[in-house]
């Protein structure tokens, strides 16, 4: 390994060039949307475009108190939540199923929930509308979570189903010859070894539900209301132009989380990885 | 009571029966092994026997119980996986004593015997470890240990040395053997290693393809091999065959005219047959079977002699050392009664595994 690296220093030194360099052109607007967010409005249109301001919160400031960012903020929170844990909860145990227990036809099974993600979701969330006003749910945070899961529980099914299935079964066989039932070698065996898989596969689902816009602008209109369908609305307004200032203050904190838990993920797969989880 | 009756198990996996009808009683405190070649049958013979697998139909009992239908951790047997399968995130004491915590005994008596056990095996340092930080053979002992801390019925094993390096194979398997004797648990072992069922069990029962082939004592085995492919699975070297027909009573005419004279006639005087010579049954002479000789390979208290006889190789051993060279013309004369007679037909292809003993 070191020797390798010896022998090719330059092929090294262009590969981390070259990391760096996709790093910046993708952390670039990133970078620059927070910047924006403290800048105030004379800051933002300066021609050419200037890193030197005096920074302001009055974005945050304003935006944070008006009545459509807080709710919308803690709409997107509960949903992402609870769609994410249900998600978790129903996609593990279908994703075992699938992996371990032969039931005639499991494959076929298996493979139509996953067809169920090709369909586009437009397609679905017009049929998702009405039906939710004919149950009088439009609006409603219920709704949401349940239309969120649509996509959530096929995804965990198999992020978890292929888990389980680098899993050597002697695993739950053994646990099942020293005393355990079926549910039992899965939940003190099986399960804590897939805590950090697990885990991960929660968060990428938060993630997915927290930046989701389509049935959040289909299905809500105030009440369940999120904040991709604040951004769209900023971002949309014909009458005023887009605020920027507040676009990307709004911007910022929808992004911070993620990071958060982008960074959380990468800290259990790479503990996951190090306890030789997957490997007896 | 640890006794095992198989009565006539089958298992379908489908359509595609891959055991066909097997049947084997097992005494108390016995050590069986069943060898045969990969893919006949015998991980899944032996999962039917802890649960595992469901029995197509026949029956299987443990004790005087029919367990057909009884959940693996109610039959009372421990069983130890060619991949180990320890919990990875247990240390070495919670493996060895999950088992019993499952059985609600008491912590100290766990301690006591999870202790005790850790002492047989050489594992007391090796506790507090996870089993990422243990060596394979390491793990194999962990492995055994779960099985032993139970004092099940019943041991199963399934190629439990397979994926050690010869040396440690052949040092577990002696400590698998003084273990038996120690314990008396009736023990069922797996493996597809001739050697290593030979040197371990009271009993081998050779299977192929979802069939028993022939089950005994091991030497019953080698002397009297009752069909050609036990002839040909067990013993290393293996055996050599000559395949032809048999005229006048003690001459075989092989297929490219050669006639070798043989010093009995086939005792059920058939007219064709494959003849079975082991390597260690031939002797030296003046006049015998000419073979001319390709390789020798001496080893100090024995030499393998491979020569060539009618276009096939002849193995034979000799014991002590030789002056025989390669290039040099041979004379064998195969030993009065050690010939094996079996009906004429191609000599099953089985690959031994090669140990080093
Ligand atoms: N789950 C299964 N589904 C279908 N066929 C199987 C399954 N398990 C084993 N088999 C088949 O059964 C036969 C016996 O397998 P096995 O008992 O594992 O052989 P062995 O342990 O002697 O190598 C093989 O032909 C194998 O392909
Ligand atoms: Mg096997």
């Amino acid at each position: 390994m070191s020797q390798a690296r010896k022998r090719r220093p330059i092929g090294q030194t262009l590969r981390i060039v070259g990391g760096v360099m996709v790093s910046i052109i993708f952390l670039f607007p990133v970078y620059w949307m927070v910047l924006t967010s403290f800048k105030q409005q004379v800051d933002i249109f300066t021609s050419p475009p200037t890193f030197w301001f005096e920074p302001t919160i009055a974005a945050y400031a304003e935006y944070m108190t008006r009545a459509d960012i807080l709710p919308r903020l803690i709409n997107t929170v509960v949903v992402a939540t609870l769609s994410a844990l249900f998600s978790i909860i129903v996609g593990t145990m279908a994703g075992y199923a699938l992996a371990r227990i032969q039931i005639r036809g499991a494959a076929t099974f298996g493979a139509l929930i996953l067809l169920s993600r090709g369909v586009p979701p437009i397609a679905l969330a017009v049929p998702m509308f009405l039906v939710a006003r004919n149950l009088g749910l439009t609006d409603q945070h219920i709704t949401l979570i349940l239309a969120y899961s649509t996509f959530l529980v096929p995804y965990v099914m198999w992020l978890m189903r292929s888990f389980f299935l680098s899993l050597p079964r002697e695993l739950e066989e053994s646990a099942m010859i020293d005393g355990c039932s079926r549910y039992g070698a899965f939940f003190k065996i099986i399960l804590p070894i897939s805590l950090p898989g697990l885990l991960s596969t929660l968060i990428f689902s938060m993630i997915l539900a927290w930046e989701e816009l389509l049935f959040a602008l289909v299905l809500t209109n105030r009440n369940a209301s999120t904040i991709p369908v604040a951004i769209a609305g900023i971002a949309g307004d014909t009458v005023n132009g887009a605020n920027w200032a507040a676009l990307t203050a709004v911007g910022t904190i929808t992004v911070v989380p993620v990071v958060i838990f982008a960074l959380l993920v990468q800290k259990w797969l790479i503990k996951g990885l190090a306890d030789g989880a997957t490997k007896g | 009571m640890g006794t095992v009756q198989i009565r006539n198990a089958r298992k379908s996996y489908g359509s595609v029966e891959v055991l066909h009808g097997v049947s084997i009683d097992i005494e108390e405190g016995e050590f069986v092994a069943l060898v045969g070649p990969s893919g006949c049958g015998k991980s899944t013979l032996l999962r039917m026997i802890a649960g595992l697998e469901e029995i197509t139909s026949g029956h299987i009992l443990i004790g005087d119980r029919i367990v057909n239908d009884v959940a693996p951790k109610d039959r009372d047997i421990a069983m130890v996986f060619q991949n180990y399968a320890l919990y990875p995130h247990k240390n070495v004491r919670d493996n060895m004593g999950f088992a019993l915590r499952q059985r609600r005994v008491s912590r100290d008596e766990i301690n006591v015997r999870v202790t005790e056990a850790a002492r047989i095996l050489g594992l007391e340092e090796l506790l507090d470890r996870k089993p990422r930080a243990l060596s394979g053979g390491q793990r194999q002992r962990v492995a055994m240990g779960r099985a032993i801390v139970r004092d099940p019925n019943v041991f199963l094993f399934d190629e439990p040395l397979s994926n050690l390096d010869a040396k440690l194979r052949v040092q577990m398997r002696s400590e698998i053997k003084e273990l038996h004797q120690r314990l008396k648990t009736t023990t069922i072992y797996v493996t597809h290693d001739q050697i290593e069922a030979m040197t371990l069990a009271d009993r081998v029962v050779v299977m192929n393809s979802g069939v028993i082939e022939q089950a005994g004592p091991p030497l019953e085995l080698y002397d009297n091999p009752a069909t050609l492919f036990v002839a040909a699975f067990i013993g290393s070297p293996p055996m050599n065959f000559f395949e032809g027909d048999l005229v006048g009573g003690t001459g075989l005419v092989m297929g490219d005219g050669t006639r070798l004279a043989l010093p009995e006639a086939d005792p059920k005087g058939r007219q064709r047959a494959t003849v079975g010579v082991r390597a260690e049954h031939f002797d030296l002479a003046e006049k015998g079977w000419p073979a001319t000789v390709s390789v020798v390979e001496p080893t100090g208290s024995e030499t393998l002699v491979m020569a060539r006889l009618a276009g096939d190789v002849v193995r034979v051993l000799i014991r002590g050392r030789t002056a025989v060279q390669p290039g040099e013309t041979i004379h064998l004369r195969p030993q009065r009664g050690s010939l094996h007679f079996f009906d004429a037909a191609p000599v099953p292809e089985v690959a031994q595994m090669e140990d080093v003993a």
